[in-house]
């Protein structure tokens, strides 16, 4: 018999798990929220570091996916536990009788209008990095019109008490970095800051993506957090900053401001979650039975994680995180929810 | 029978009241002696001392104050407003205003009454020398009533004593009551006693049952009414004609010694002090150091009722109580350096507490001076100040400054450029470019020498520019150039002001629209310059206003204030959580505000908080009109 | 040992063992934020007395864990107190307590 397990979320580590967990021959039921698969990944245009088009990427896990029973438009509505599955209740009518459940609700992009002094929504000439990927993938925004002079805040609504995320977001540095070189390559005369605190770019190849900035492109970047924002009487941008390394204060005038929205948990997974009643830690994020040995578990047994709902990840750690996901759920069904005699007592000693 | 104006004759043929202890002295009334005249001692040697220690022109202010009629009438509307009826406490909280006016009142009631029987029917015992000082308090164990003489006189003022007894009674009643279940009477914390408090505390609660006890068993001699009387019918069915009164007489008497002996040292001095606050109060003189001088009648004038604590918005978490304006002027009583600067420090200056003081006691302002003593001498260095000019205003004859916040809050500057567009508006934005503060924080942080700077080059700047309004949209700024700029010929408002100004005279043209609103107001509008009416009555007309369950004066600050030194994030989000609450409680999708910080505080809290409703939304008073 | 004379020159590199750990310390206790700066200048980008002055409560800090508080002193003596940079701190720092803590444990005068 084949166990069913359900996935919740059709982002990059929904369909990736739902992938692999086809292969190793389960009966797995993807279902997403929104209409289209994909997650954030369907908004972006290209990806660090190799600038790789992020339709083609997509491309790839939708194809391997295939076959995969999929729901879009599609909700959670109430889920039971029963003694050892799940009876999960869907929003199009349908009840899926569960051996395993894998969350992988994904990440919401800060709302950059909380940040206020950075005048989102208020001042014509600010944009978020979704914006800018819109911008590359549709060719057209108001707000670009052969900037003379654009900005990029690092930061936004990450490392930020006052914006209630202390965590960094992880992939708004190489984010920043990609976006600076690709303005550049459409407006090639154009002056680009980066406005950053540390710029954390960890990954392989990060680096040279970082030296092709400032040896190809002339990117400048300002070790300072971009503070306070004001609007000039023709619409320009008056922005100001600390160049900590000169040790003095700095301001300039730009005629764009991209603000590097962070990772915020899903909203809609934080429902699912209070369905399910499972812990949510300090940052939001969902809590893992072990965060170095079991990253892939939820602390109650059957439920699984993956991708972002565990926090800040790239898109290969992603991807990676859901593949492990898929054998650890591969691993509970078959050495642990078969035995129904001794099942308690496998879930104590291994879960 | 007899005829009735024999009754009322003030002169009866035989005397009503015959001395029944001829001397007028019995050894029980010295521990009552004792413990009065060591009070107004104490007190005596108070008033003076502290008269000494305010300057010359104050005191001279203070004598001349006691005899301008118009003082006057101040003065015994507010003793008898204030001191003995507390309508200030009524107003808010009944029950609790019924149980200090019972008390206060009522026996002030039985002492003057007993004065009055006194000078009525035994003149001579007024005297000091021949008991004065404890006869009239006594007065119903020294004499007896001569039987089938009284006159209908004498039976009012049996009536009217029983009468204040009874209502005192029950006030004591109340307050044993309040102890226990404070919450009945409508405060959710009550004042820790201290050890003087607690001596005082139960001395008072034992006085009147022990009056009452002692005045019964003598009542059948010396006269009562239905209270007393009734009473000693009780004591007489019960133990015949064998009756105890001495030791009732006695005990009466070292209560009131006790009580008296341990006032000085407790919170039951205000009875006393809060009538030479009020004086100093309504002559206008302004303390001028935490505890010298007028802050001295001031932090004695504080009874301890703790009022303050229900009010301070820090109270939301039970371990910040002890930063309550209460405690804060206990320490002050008691030198305690230390903890009086963690207090001072720890406040956020939202006045609630001075707002709802039933003696009007400016805790804020004690804390200021007291920041003052300790922050006023840091050093400073404005040199950099005259270096920035003022820029002439040509045509507009309206400058707006938005101050130091609002340059972190965009959206109030692109707001008010809206509405003063739609409204046809000329203005200059004085400080677009950043200017300088306005002083208020300084101000706040007890430096005010410092403040005085800041206020100097602003004021040249401003005067400078010839500009004849001044729109300000922090009320921080506002507060200050209000009260402390002095800028003759021109007008000071603040944009909540200006802006229902415009939609009264129709340059603004306001839509209503379907949408529930709820108003905050800020502290350092609404209580701090008492603007509450100008941004209701220009909401009223954009939106339904709804209430918050708490507002006006008793609004709660959102806990973003400059006021505090050291309270920590943690804490003021507790604060803007409860505040949020408070505003939520009908359900309004849109809160309003009319401050930067406010806005900014409240803004993060909907985000940031663990508060069932994120959907409603924050936003600036001038928003609502650019809509 | 022969001295050269080039110890005879004030040096102008920090040193570190000159770090006054107790009165360090003695701040710490009453404004421990002191210890929670990341560096990012957002106080000095947004700071009203900065337009006139140079001054920087970054900076401050950073002098006086590298042993110059009369430096840190000196600079904050600028402030306005304005609390502008308390609304900007990615760290929630009590910015206008650290600076009055700051003066008050270091001030000479």
């Amino acid at each position: 018999m084949k166990n069913n397990i359900l996935i919740i979320g059709g982002g990059p580590a929904g369909l990736e798990a739902s992938a692999q967990l086809q292969r190793m021959g389960y009966n797995v039921i993807l279902i997403e929220k929104a209409p289209k698969l994909g997650g954030h990944l369907a908004k972006w245009d290209r990806l660090f570091p190799d600038s790789v088009p992020a339709d083609e990427v997509l491309g790839g896990l939708l194809r391997s996916a295939e076959g995969v029973k999929c729901f879009t438009d599609t909700d959670v509505r109430a889920i039971n536990r029963l003694d050892k599955s799940y009876n999960v209740r869907l929003t199009n009518g349908i009840t899926v009788l569960s051996d395993a459940v894998l969350v992988a609700s994904g990440f919401d992009l800060f709302d950059a209008v909380k940040k206020e002094e950075y005048g989102y929504g208020i001042y014509d000439q600010v944009m978020t990095n979704a914006d800018l990927e819109a911008y590359f993938k549709t060719g057209s925004d108001k707000r670009i019109e052969n900037p003379g002079r654009i900005g990029f805040a690092h930061c936004v609504g990450s490392r930020d008490e006052k914006s209630g995320c202390r965590s960094c977001s992880k992939v708004c540095c190489a984010t920043a970095v990609k976006q600076a070189i690709e303005i550049k390559q459409a407006f090639p005369k154009a002056e680009v800051y980066c406005f950053y605190m540390d710029l954390r770019l960890f990954g392989r190849h990060y680096e040279d993506i970082y030296l092709k900035a400032q040896k190809e492109y002339g990117v400048r970047f300002i070790r300072g957090r971009l503070a306070e924002v004001s609007e000039n009487y023709d619409g320009t941008l008056q922005v100001k900053a600390e160049d900590t390394v000169a040790g003095k204060p700095l301001k300039v005038t730009l005629d764009l401001l991209v603000l590097m929205s962070g990772m915020r948990p899903s909203a809609s997974g934080k429902a699912i979650g209070d369905l399910l009643e499972m812990t949510v830690e300090e940052d939001g994020y969902f809590a893992v039975r072990s965060g170095i040995a079991a990253g892939q578990r939820s602390p109650i047994p059957g439920i699984f994680l993956a991708g972002a709902a565990t926090g800040p990840k790239t898109l290969p750690e992603t991807l990676a995180d859901a593949r492990a996901a898929a054998m650890e759920i591969d691993r509970y069904l078959t050495e642990i929810f078969p035995d129904a005699k001794n099942y308690k007592q496998l879930v104590r000693e291994r879960w | 029978m007899t005829p009735l104006f024999h009754l009322l004759a003030v002169q009866a043929a035989d005397p009503e009241v015959i001395d029944r202890i001829p001397s007028g002295y019995s050894h029980f009334v010295i521990p009552f002696t004792i413990g009065i005249t060591f009070m107004l001692c104490w007190i005596g040697v108070g008033c003076i001392r502290l008269l000494a220690a305010i300057p010359q022109s104050d005191r001279l202010k203070f004598w001349k104050s006691l005899f301008l009629p118009k003082t006057i009438i101040k003065n015994l509307k507010d003793l008898f407003g204030d001191c003995l009826l507390h309508v200030k406490i009524w107003q808010r909280k009944p029950l609790l205003g019924y149980m200090h006016s019972a008390i206060a009142f009522g026996w002030f009631m039985l002492i003057v009454l007993g004065h009055i029987e006194v000078a009525l029917f035994v003149p001579a015992r007024l005297n000091v020398t021949r008991g004065g000082l404890f006869y009239p308090i006594f007065y119903r164990y020294f004499v007896w009533m001569n039987p089938g003489h009284t006159t209908l006189r004498g039976s009012f003022f049996f009536f009217l004593m029983d009468f204040f007894l009874l209502y005192v009674l029950s006030g004591i009643a109340l307050a044993m009551f309040k102890r226990f279940r404070s919450i009945v009477l409508g405060m959710r914390h009550t004042t820790k006693p201290s050890l003087a408090d607690r001596v005082a505390l139960y001395s008072l609660w034992m006085i009147f049952p022990l009056r009452l006890l002692a005045e019964s068993f003598t009542a059948d001699l010396s006269g009562g009414s239905f209270l007393t009387v009734g009473v000693n019918h009780f004591w007489h069915l019960l133990f015949g004609d064998k009756l105890w009164f001495t030791p009732c007489w006695w005990a009466y008497s070292i209560c009131l010694g006790l009580f008296f002996a341990a006032m000085p040292f407790s919170r039951y001095m205000h009875i006393l002090t809060e009538v030479l606050w009020i004086l100093l109060r309504n002559a206008g003189i302004q303390p001028h150091h935490p505890r010298k001088g007028v802050a001295e009648a001031e932090i004695y004038a504080c009874s301890s009722c703790g009022l303050c604590l229900d009010a301070c918005p820090m109270n939301v978490q039970k371990k910040n109580l002890k930063y309550s304006s209460v405690y804060f002027i206990r320490f002050l009583r008691r030198h305690n350096e230390k903890k009086i600067n963690a207090i001072a420090d720890k406040c956020l200056m939202c006045d609630k507490c001075h707002a709802l003081c039933p003696v009007g006691v400016d805790a804020p302002a004690l804390r200021r001076a007291q920041r003052a003593t300790v922050n006023n001498s840091l050093p400073y260095d404005y040199s950099y100040l005259p270096s920035a000019c003022a820029g002439q205003l040509s045509e507009q004859k309206v400058l707006y400054f938005a101050g130091c916040m609002t340059h972190l809050t965009p959206r109030i500057i692109k707001a008010v450029d809206r509405v003063f567009k739609a409204a046809g508006v000329e203005y200059a934005f004085a400080d677009r470019d950043g200017g300088i503060c306005c002083g208020r924080p300084l101000m706040l942080a007890g430096k005010t020498e410092a403040a005085s700077k800041v206020i100097e080059a602003n004021k040249k700047l401003i005067v400078e520019s010839g500009c004849d309004t001044l729109v300000l949209s922090c009320p921080i700024c506002y507060k200050i150039f209000k009260d402390e700029y002095h800028l003759e010929g021109i007008k000071v408002v603040h944009y909540t002001q200006f802006i229902n100004d415009l939609i009264a005279s129709g340059k603004l043209k306001v839509e209503k629209i379907d949408e529930k609103i709820v108003y905050h107001d800020p502290c350092e509008l609404g209580r701090g310059c008492g603007v509450y009416y100008e941004p209701r009555a220009a909401l009223g007309q954009a939106g339904t206003l709804v209430k918050a369950s708490k507002e006006y004066d008793e609004s709660v600050c959102c806990g973003g204030s400059l006021g505090s030194l050291t309270l920590d994030t943690r804490d003021r989000a507790r604060i803007s959580e409860s505040s949020l609450e408070i505003l939520l409680a009908e359900d309004p999708e849109t809160i309003v505000t009319a401050c930067p910080l406010c806005l900014k505080t409240f803004s993060e809290a909907v985000s940031n908080s663990r508060l069932p409703r994120k959907n409603v939304a924050v936003k600036d008073f001038a928003e609502v009109f650019c809509r | 040992m022969v001295d050269f004379g080039f110890g005879l020159v004030p040096s102008s590199r920090i040193n570190l063992d000159l770090f006054d750990k107790d009165k360090y310390e003695e701040l710490a206790a009453v404004e421990p934020d002191v210890r929670i700066c990341m560096a990012c200048g957002s106080c000095t980008a947004v700071c009203t007395a900065g337009k006139f002055s140079t001054t920087s409560l970054r900076e401050a800090i950073e002098d006086i864990k590298n042993a110059q508080p009369a430096k840190a002193v000196e600079m904050l003596q600028a402030c306005q107190l304005c609390g502008k940079c308390s609304m900007v701190c990615p760290r929630g720092i009590n910015t206008r307590h650290l600076i009055l803590s700051i003066t008050k444990t270091y001030s000479t005068k």
